[in-house]
């Protein structure tokens, strides 16, 4: 046994103008998880401590809060791993959600990211009294295995830097959610759900890798690459910024061996975009005056043939 | 005023896939539960959902019906067991063509592992998901039918009006507020109640509310002595490793090394009935050949490959709880509750006495599962009747007239909880459930006596009254006030416990999950008979044995596995 320290961010949005903090005292082995102590410090010192919880077992995803500034599944957090020398442990709700009551927060923007991806099987044929099972090849089933782990904790959603910054951004769970049917051999809507997604701003990820944290291994950074491949493959939203953006930073890097800038903004806002252009041509004279415009024509590098090699045997057939 | 045809309390596998069913029949439904759907315990189910698909062994719906009789210790009822089996492929089926992500085949059809008490191979599964993904599916088709769902909304009481139900009263978690919800049928399926026990393998939220609701409404609850305690619990927090490590070929091993289990099922070994394996198990600790108070589970020989294909879930759950790792070391286990084979009582098609009330699942008693359930099966009854129980509420609201909302159920409520509410001292819910759990796991474990029983009985007398006189809520807010629905919890859970306790002091037998040392034999001339347990404010449950169990096949036979 040990004495843990919960500091405890407490607010009640029907009441509270600001948040405050409580630290609540409670003697648990230290093997146990920070729920475990939360379940505790309610049942025993506080009961008015809320936050949401279920299975205990990292399967419903209802316990992801903060926990030292980390966004995690309290239920699969030791104590010992999270306390310092005092014993203390920081608890806070997740960010990018609006508080609600202590560690809880309002869910629904989260849930509605979900709800615009149409997140039901919309097969080919439509008959549905069928027989016997389709045939699904256990690779193809594979594909889908680790998308379907996701216990829609929002863990991901709430470590996003582009969610804080831009709210219809889908995040990363939507996103991998929306693969899960996209790579789906017995979905009949490829196409539609490509565009769907490039419609909620799935390029605006920066890949910074931030969701690759997940406590389920779903992975779902790995996830949005994905999708990006496949709306290139597929040749959907083609017109887009993003996939030309894509697509213009890996002609001139296999062309030139460097990142061609000028020749990478024509290329993803287009050079027929008049009032695109118009929206940047102040920053390129500020750029200008201050000698940071890039050179509109670079020559390749020395031995760019080696780059390009690269890029060809990186190249999958499609 | 919120009014729908039909209402479905609770989001997990029974209640969604009754909501799709009524959806489909283009009902008017909605579903009420205390947590968003997919937070529902259903989806911590890892092991597997039974099919006669005969995929890889020749299988039918008739074999899977006797092993389903045999491992309920002919105590289910063997027409409601017939209708299931027959309708598992057609479910199955219906599952994954809405896009369930099962384990296959190489030739493309779904797989099937071996399970406990099965003749065959007939266990669909994905990996060590199963709950989940059928649990993602269910709600993907709310989602495809913009089915209404009042979100952490927790039921508080059932309203009826000259005997025919009309609805429940709801506490909308997120403002405070009691609202009625009024409809003309209402179905329960709210799923088991495993918090009665210190050790379960269920979530903090499996807490008998429907089982409490319909009990208090005057619906009669069935054969709750009958607790299945699952086998292979972790000791550290009691989180369930699936029987699918066991139908994958793990072992199970005593101090000295030893395969105990051929001792005790001399053909099936692990894969026997898991009462069976509970019991043997259980014995070997108590006869000094555990370890730390444990036998062990060995996957070791399965290889790192397999492990993680097909239970990944698991080797992570343990390695999490106690540092070990399934891939090299045996992880120690020791039985632990797991689920209610008894519940609100239903006749074949979900029906509860009392017109407009129906269950499904955990929730429900049909029985199919009668004193002792089987793997895979679980998940089986929330699909099979889940869409039962919605096929008949449907029917019966075009028959039925229009229902009046129950303001005086909602005034009664109101009152109740001002009352928990307005008091600043007395005893808090979590002390009495603490009492609770401690009496339920030292006097109504696997193996019972009279003395422990009584003992038992007499316990939960006390910490009903108690609870009636003393109980005080600290919280005293209107935003998601837990402490508040906490109570609540606790309340239903104590009448639950007080059906299963009664329940087996008053069953002088020893069947299925129930096993009674001062009554170790099967008494079949007397005890062919289902529990019926009836509220008694303040007292504990009457208990009428007028319902025989229904036997169609399979008479009564030595079971030995």
């Amino acid at each position: 046994m040990a004495q843990v320290k919960l500091d405890i961010f407490r607010y009640d949005e029907a009441v509270d103008a600001v948040p405050h903090r409580d630290t609540v005292e409670v003697d648990v082995p230290v093997t146990m998880t920070v729920l475990d102590a939360l379940e505790t410090a309610k049942a025993e010192v506080d009961g008015s401590i809320s936050f949401r919880r279920s299975c205990r077992s990292a399967i419903c995803g209802s316990c992801s809060m903060n926990i030292n500034g980390v966004t995690g599944l309290a239920c699969k957090t030791p104590c010992k791993s999270v306390m310092n020398d005092e014993g203390v442990i920081q608890i806070d709700p997740m960010p990018n959600f609006q508080p609600m009551k202590d560690l809880v927060v309002h869910m629904d923007p989260f849930w509605d990211k979900y709800t615009r991806l149409k997140p039901y099987l919309q097969p080919a044929d439509r008959d549905e009294d069928h027989e016997t099972e389709r045939r699904v090849s256990p690779a193809d089933m594979k594909k889908l295995v680790d998308a379907a782990n996701c216990v829609m904790c929002a863990t991901c959603y709430a470590l996003c830097p582009v969610v804080s910054v831009d709210p219809s951004f889908a995040g990363p769970a939507a996103i991998a959610y929306a693969y899960r049917f996209i790579e789906d051999v017995r979905d009949g809507k490829k196409k539609e759900r490509l565009a769907q997604i490039n419609e909620d701003y799935l390029w605006l990820c920066a890949h910074c890798y931030a969701c690759s944290y997940c406590p389920k291994h779903v992975d779902p950074h790995d996830r949005i690459v994905d999708v990006k491949r496949a709306t290139i493959q597929e040749g959907v939203m083609m017109d887009h910024p993003g996939p030309r953006h894509a697509l213009v930073v890996n002609k001139t890097i296999k062309k030139t061996g460097m990142l061609a800038e000028t020749e990478v903004i024509q290329g993803t806002v287009g050079i027929f975009n008049i009032r695109g252009l118009a929206k940047i041509t102040p920053l390129a004279i500020r750029m200008a005056v201050k000698g940071k415009m890039p050179p509109p024509f670079l020559r390749p590098i020395p031995k760019v043939d080696e780059v390009r090699t690269i890029f060809e045997s990186l190249e999958v057939p499609t | 005023m919120i009014k729908h045809d039909v209402v479905v309390i609770g989001g997990g596998l029974a209640g969604m896939r009754a909501a799709v069913e009524a959806a489909e029949r283009g009902a008017d439904v909605a579903i009420v539960s205390k947590m968003h759907p997919v937070r529902s315990h259903s989806g911590a189910a890892q092991g597997g959902i039974n099919a006669a698909l005969g995929n890889t062994a020749e299988d039918t719906p008739e074999n899977h019906a006797f092993d389903t009789a045999k491992g309920s210790d002919y105590l289910g009822d063997q027409d409601a067991i017939e209708a299931m089996c027959e309708d598992a492929p057609r479910q199955i089926i219906w599952l994954e063509h809405r896009g369930c992500i099962f384990s296959r085949l190489p030739d493309g059809r779904l797989a099937q592992r071996p399970f406990g008490g099965a003749g065959s191979p007939r266990t669909c599964y994905s990996a060590d998901v199963t709950g989940l993904v059928i649990l993602h599916t269910l709600w993907e088709q709310l989602e495809r039918f913009k089915v209404k769902v009042y979100e952490e909304y927790f039921c508080t009481a059932l309203c009826t009006e000259d005997g025919v139900g009309t609805g429940v009263v709801a506490y909308n978690m997120l403002n405070g507020q009691l609202e009625l919800i009024t409809a003309k049928a209402t179905i329960f399926a709210t799923g088991g109640c495993g918090r009665m026990y210190a050790k379960t393998t269920n979530g903090y939220a499996s807490t008998a509310d429907g089982l409490g609701i319909a009990f208090r409404g005057g619906v009669p609850i069935m054969d709750m002595e009958f607790v299945q305690f699952h086998p292979t619990s972790l000791k550290e927090n009691g989180v369930l490793l699936s029987e699918a490590a066991r139908g994958e070929g793990a072992h199970l091993l005593n101090s000295l090394g030893e395969r105990f289990m051929f001792k005790y099922a001399p053909e099936k070994g692990e894969l026997a009935s898991r009462d069976v394996v509970s019991r043997a198990g259980w014995t070997e600790i108590m006869q000094g050949r555990g370890i730390d108070g444990c036998v062990l589970l060995d996957l070791r020989h399965l290889g790192r490959e397999k492990i993680l294909e097909r239970l990944p879930q698991i080797r992570e759950l343990a390695l999490d709880a106690t540092g070990k790792d399934a891939i090299d070391t045996p992880i120690p286990i020791l039985p632990g509750m797991h689920y209610t084979m008894g519940g609100i009582e239903t006749d074949k098609f979900g029906a509860t006495r009392v017109p407009g009330i129906y269950a499904a699942g955990e929730a429900a008693c049909v029985s199919v599962h009668g004193a002792n359930r089987l793997g895979g099966n679980s998940l089986l009854e929330t699909i099979v009747f889940g869409a039962r129980a919605a096929r008949h509420a449907c029917d019966y609201i075009k028959e039925s007239g229009d229902v009046r909302p129950s303001e005086r159920t909602l005034k009664a409520e109101q009152e109740r909880i001002d009352g928990w509410l307005s008091k600043n001292e007395g005893v808090r819910a979590p002390q009495l459930r603490a009492q609770m759990n401690k009496t339920m796991s030292d006097n109504v474990f696997i193996f019972r006596n009279e003395k422990e029983l009584k003992k038992a009985v007499d316990d939960l007398l006390e910490i009903r009254k108690a609870f009636d006189r003393d109980v005080y809520v600290m919280d005293k807010s209107k935003t998601f006030n837990t402490d508040l629905v906490h109570a609540m919890e606790v309340d239903f859970l104590i009448d639950a416990a007080m059906c299963v306790a009664n329940g087996a002091l008053a069953r002088k037998e020893s069947r299925g999950a129930q096993a009674r040392t001062d009554y170790p034999e099967r008494d079949d001339e007397n005890w062919m008979v289902h529990t019926l347990a009836w509220r008694q404010e303040g007292q504990n449950p009457r208990l009428d044995y007028s319902r025989k169990v229904t036997i169609t096949k399979w008479a009564p036979t030595v079971r030995s596995y």
